[in-house]
């Protein structure tokens, strides 16, 4: 019987099949049938139509970005305005979703705040998937003294005390959207960096590659090619969590002090100032928009890339 | 989160140390044992539980019993001269240690561990008599030579030093008396040794100390002995069965638990998890107010002396609050109402200047009520001269005090300030305004049982240039305010002092180094189980001060069934 | 094998002689130091000085950090400057408090993570896998600080199940310790699930689309089987990876947590000490955190390793 680890090996193709394995040999259109179908039990690669959440995913995205851009345009209520006589009030004709405890309207709050968060969300991942995940993609293949000495420079960034390297960054450089944006940026680029690593390691030992190697492939073209398209899930699954992280540390951040500055709104900050002060009790509204309006964004991107996985299958090299 | 205010929380720069810094400099009139203050009598409260006061037992104390409090946050070390005590530092000296002197409820000094303290014709020479037969929890006895002991740590030490500099020796004439030499004139010495430099430790603390251990374990005469202490966790103690006050404490044990964070606190007591609760935030008096299972007591009345002020510093030296028609436009662009009514729950009242109004040296001063017409004209003149006035207000990271500066930002705005934010740590802002790097501050202070504890910071003599250690943080160097403060020290007639310390207060007014937000309050709540807890006596049997802007005495309490 | 370990050794010098060093310059660099704290109204600047020369803070700092240095390398970490604890206490009382709130947390963001996303991954887009990915996202959006004080509210207040905050050393009384350990784990371990179940179900998707699958499931194999014995382990190297992040960042960086349920650990004393600027205190922990932080990378590394033997350990 064929051990585990003949059963790892991949690209076989049905002629060694039926050489090594008489009577097992499937046909071409029964392992294409088999393929499509892994575990018999749901067909994943029909090509439906993209669905109606898709487009529901898709909208909301859109309606965020928008928002977030024009927010100044819009016809909101001053984000930062203060009514003392309209305190914790929930939703009404007058402010759609309520207002905080210092009487400020909640939904000009949200859509300002997006500014923030977006900004330092998007950006955020975008350095540390450029910086790290490029560096983990190569590290992971590569090994060797190239990954020793990246790894080391992760695990100096990873281990370091990050309040400390908080503190003196913003007393220093002084906290600006600009600056929390890269500095949280530069924070993702070690987590990337070890999950793609992780990732584009146990890619680079797969036959496909070994033959990829043998075949002549240059390491740009193995990485390019083999490597990146099956680490791709991956990347997209991890970035999605990395950007909510982002938003919510930011708003941690803002707990201590170290971000942009009051009264500036953004998600992470709201999400905090809706539990601060007994705050959850008198007036979960505060805290619900952001995380509520954050959830949504998440499930929507998270969905538009499933979709588009779906459609372009992404399948490791065959031989 | 209500974190925070707890993180590094002191109210910045203690109580008790500026207690103890100022008052034995002091010179000020009346007789030793006079009331500093007048006041109504015991702590107030809002609700009454089983019918009773809050926190005054009735019917049989019982005896037994182990009692869990949680506290605000812990201290750093049990041992005097190492440390400068905030109020949960004073909590836990009352259980283990007693103080040469303490406050009864009417404000006059009162001795407590000693028997007597009197001067002589100068008032420059005190005589302390002890009590006979006092022991520590180590065993040994009180003695004049351990007190001598304790005073000569103290005036060595860095940290208490400056408290009694004015002290220059302390004689033990004989095994039970003891003998202070001041330096100058002081009726009111004796206040001073009702604060952390009037706590007796034993001589085997000293000894270890000498022989290299920072960390001595506590010993005093007080109700309880030291048990156990983990700090950020708990400290506990146990009932001392050889303490001089016959027939106390009535409790076998008690234990504080530092609980940072305020609403995780109060949910400990609901939960059961402590029986008793100190709080800073006046949500806790609405929170549990009015429920027959709690006890609430609070600061609103009763306190006497000043009580700790939260109020807005401003730095008289620096562009633009240097100029005083900006300080007055601050001033007048503060509604107090608002900011208690959204941010202090509505329980705080506006305030004038440092004396709430049932103390003797209240008056009426020129402090600016909410006018924001007149600011906006001052603002306009400014303007004309400087161009737009801009100044950044800081605060330390805490979300409720991150509150107040977000509206005082949009009140100071619409008189036509430009106000940024900055929200800095506790260290970098208590740097901040040791070296006067700021123009406009969130702070709490001047909690005192006498004005003249508050000399240090308001004084000319300490207010140094930016750049320079200065405990006069706003800089306001006011030759009428210093004039006064000598002389509401040194007035040998209640008169002449009230008149002294309302001139100050009135100059205040006039100066603005200060814009008043309003009492910073103190709150305790306890289950109905918890007897007596605001209701200490003194050994003479007189009422004691119940709650001293947060401290409680744990001496009477008792748990009922 | 000792080739191995010595490699990984020296790398692990180096990085956390990188990062006490970076620590000991930032911290201070900061503005503000300790002797404000402990000098209150006596501040002046007589005394500030013969503070600084008490406790060896007016040497130059290069001075300063060999000094420092020296003393680790016999063992003693020093002591705090406000409570004269020592940096070994805090360690010894705090890292059991992470230890545990790492073990309990991960072992329940394991036990849920793991298996659901086995199922889900087979059965993608149908109704469990659909909840699935919306309460993940739900539990992203929702850090711990959220998370705590509703738990406490329902389950502490509410019910009466746990207590609200509180610690008890395992040692002292296992019961109580682990009953005040729930709440703020599950706190924790919250985000965890999220993070573990969507990588995994990610990277058992790819894999199930696999030849060496189909092969498999041509041999007949049932999915059990295929699911546990030949997908799981090629696709744990994502969920490895993040695990090891996680819990390392769980050693100092759970302070929120700590601080929430008042529990004495090494995150909330770390943040306290830089806030107080205890120099000693933070240089410690510091570099105590890294070493385990990085130790535990390695250990990852050396999972990986066994997962996939194909895996070359370096």
């Amino acid at each position: 019987m064929p051990d585990d680890r003949e059963l790892l090996d991949t690209g076989s193709s049905s002629q060694l099949l039926g050489d090594r394995f008489p009577g097992l040999a499937a046909t071409d259109e029964q392992i294409v049938a088999m393929q499509s179908d892994p575990t018999g039990d749901e067909d994943i690669l029909v090509r439906k139509p993209m669905g109606f959440l898709f487009w529901c995913a898709l909208g909301w995205i859109t309606l965020v970005l928008l928002a977030s851009v024009l927010a100044n345009v819009l016809p909101l209520q001053s984000p930062n305005f203060q009514n003392y006589s309209a305190l914790n009030q929930g939703p009404s004709a007058a402010h759609w979703l309520g207002t905080d405890d210092l009487g400020r309207d909640l939904l000009s709050r949200l859509i300002f705040g997006s500014r923030v968060s977006l900004v330092v969300g998007f950006f955020g991942v975008a350095i540390g998937l450029a910086i790290g995940g490029t560096a983990g993609l190569v590290s992971g293949y590569k090994g060797g003294k190239l990954d020793i000495a990246l790894n080391a420079g992760s695990f100096v960034i990873l281990a370091f005390p990050a309040i400390v390297a908080l503190i003196a960054i913003v007393t220093f450089w002084g906290a600006s959207l600009l600056h929390i944006t890269i500095i949280l940026g530069v924070g993702t680029i070690p987590l990337m960096f070890r999950v793609i690593r992780a990732s584009s390691l146990s890619f680079a030992q797969r036959d496909f590659v070994i033959a990829a190697k043998t075949m002549g492939a240059t390491d740009t073209r193995i990485v390019l090619r083999e490597i990146l398209p099956n680490v791709i899930p991956v990347t997209v699954t991890f970035s999605l969590i990395t950007l909510a992280g982002i938003i919510v540390i930011e708003g941690t951040l803002a707990f201590l002090g170290l971000s942009v500055n009051l009264p500036i709104p953004s998600w992470g900050n709201l999400i905090n100032e809706g539990t601060a002060n007994n705050a959850l009790s008198t007036n979960p509204y505060i805290m619900m928009w952001p995380a509520l309006a954050m959830f949504l964004l998440l499930w929507s991107i998270n969905l538009i890339g499933d979709r588009l996985r779906q459609r372009f299958d992404i399948r490791e090299g065959l031989l | 989160m209500s974190e925070s205010n707890e993180i590094s929380r002191r109210i910045f720069l203690s109580r008790g140390a500026a207690a103890g810094g100022a008052v034995v400099l002091a010179g000020a009139a009346g007789s030793a044992l006079a009331a500093c203050s007048s006041s109504s009598t015991t702590g107030s409260s809002t609700t009454a539980a089983t019918g009773s006061k809050p926190g005054v037992g009735t019917g049989t104390p019982v005896r037994g019993g182990s009692l869990t409090v949680g506290t605000t946050g812990d201290i750093d070390g049990f041992y005097p001269p190492a440390n400068h005590w905030d109020s949960n530092g004073i909590i836990y000296a009352n259980a283990l240690y007693d103080p040469l002197c303490a406050i009864a409820a009417d404000g006059s000094i009162q001795p407590y561990l000693c028997q007597s303290v009197t001067p002589n014709a100068t008032f420059d020479s005190w005589t302390l008599t002890l009590r006979p037969g006092i022991t520590f929890s180590d065993g040994s006895d009180l003695t004049s030579a351990v007190v001598v002991a304790n005073f000569q740590a103290l005036k060595a030490s860095l940290l208490t030093g400056q408290a009694l500099v004015q002290v220059t020796s302390a004689t033990a004439t004989d095994p039970m008396t003891v003998v202070f030499s001041l330096e100058a004139p002081n009726p009111r010495f004796p206040a001073g040794l009702t604060t952390q430099v009037g706590y007796v430790f034993g001589q085997a603390m000293i000894d270890a100390v000498k022989a290299g251990n920072s960390n001595p374990t506590p010993i005093g005469t007080g109700p309880f002995i030291f048990q156990s202490r983990e700090p950020n966790n708990h400290f506990t103690v146990t009932r001392n069965p050889n303490y001089w006050r016959k027939g106390l404490p009535y409790l076998d044990q008690i234990t504080y638990r530092p609980i940072p964070d305020t609403i995780q606190r109060e949910a400990t007591l609901k939960t059961g998890g402590v029986d008793m609760l100190q709080s800073s935030d006046p949500g806790t008096i609405k929170r549990f107010g009015g429920r027959s299972n709690y006890q609430v007591v609070d600061t609103r009345t009763g306190v006497l002396g000043e009580p700790t002020m939260a109020y807005i510093q401003l730095n008289t030296v620096v562009a633009p609050t240097n100029d005083l028609r900006v300080r007055q436009a601050l001033a007048k662009g503060i509604d107090q109402a608002v900011i208690q009514r959204v941010f202090g729950g509505g329980y705080a009242t506006p305030v004038n200047g440092v004396f709430l109004s049932d103390s003797q040296y209240y008056s009426p001063t020129s402090f600016p009520a909410f006018d924001p017409a007149g600011a906006k004209k001052l603002v306009a003149e400014y303007k004309a001269e400087h161009g737009t006035p801009s100044l950044q207000l800081l605060t330390i990271t805490d979300p409720r005090l991150g509150q107040v500066v977000q509206i005082i930002q949009q009140m100071w705005s619409q008189v036509g300030f430009d106000v940024t934010i900055g929200q800095v740590e506790q260290a970098t802002l208590a740097t901040d305004f040791v070296s006067g790097k700021f123009q406009a501050a969130t702070s709490a202070q001047f909690g005192a049982i006498d004005p003249d504890l508050n000399y240090v910071w308001w004084s000319t003599t300490t207010a140094k240039p930016v750049g320079s250690i200065a405990l006069n943080f706003a800089r306001n160097s006011d030759p009428v305010i210093e004039q006064n403060m000598l002389t509401g020290r040194h007035a040998s007639d209640t008169a002449t002092r009230v008149k002294a310390y309302q001139t100050v207060n009135q100059q205040l007014a006039k100066d603005l180094p200060y814009l008043w937000l309003g009492q910073y309050l103190f709150v305790e709540v306890a289950t109905s189980r918890v007897q007596n807890f605001a209701n200490p006596t003194l050994p003479s049997g007189a009422p004691q001060y119940p709650f001293d802007e947060g401290i409680f005495v744990p001496t009477q309490i008792w748990l009922s069934k | 094998m000792s080739k191995y370990l010595l490699r990984r050794s020296l790398q692990l010098v180096v990085v956390a002689f990188v990062i006490s060093l970076l620590t000991f310059l930032l911290v201070h660099l900061l503005p503000g130091d300790v002797t404000t704290q402990i000098l209150g109204p006596n501040d002046t600047k007589a005394n500030r000085a013969i503070l600084l020369k008490q406790l060896g803070l007016n040497f130059p700092l290069w001075r300063q950090y060999l000094t420092w240095l020296g003393a680790v390398f016999q063992g003693n970490l020093g002591n705090s400057y406000l409570n004269h604890e020592s940096v070994t206490h805090i360690l010894a009382t705090g890292a059991p408090v992470d230890i545990e709130l790492i073990i309990i947390s991960q072992v329940i963001a394991f036990s849920v993570a793991i298996p659901l996303a086995l199922v889900t991954s087979r059965k993608p887009n149908r109704a469990l896998d659909n909840v699935s990915t919306t309460g993940t996202f739900g539990l992203l959006a929702l850090p711990p600080f959220v998370i705590a004080p509703i738990l406490v509210a329902v389950f502490a207040v509410g019910l009466g199940w746990f207590p609200a905050t509180g610690y008890t050393p395992f040692t002292q009384s296992p019961a109580t310790n682990i009953h005040q350990m729930i709440l703020p784990s599950v706190a924790i371990t919250f985000g965890s699930i999220a993070v573990y179940y969507r990588l995994l179900r990610s990277d058992l998707i790819s894999t199930l689309q696999q030849d060496f699958i189909t092969m498999a499931r041509s041999k007949g194999l049932t999915s059990r089987r295929i699911m546990w014995r030949h997908a799981f382990r090629p696709s744990s190297f994502s969920l490895l990876a993040a695990a090891g992040i996680n819990i390392g960042a769980l050693i100092a960086g759970a302070f929120v947590v700590e601080l929430l349920f008042a529990m004495p650990g090494i995150g909330l004393a770390l943040v306290q000490a830089v806030e107080q600027r205890d120099y000693l205190v933070v240089q410690g922990l510091a570099l105590v955190v890294a070493i385990a932080y990085v130790t535990i990378q390695f250990v990852i590394d050396f999972i990986f390793t066994i997962v996939d033997p194909r895996v070359v350990r370096e």
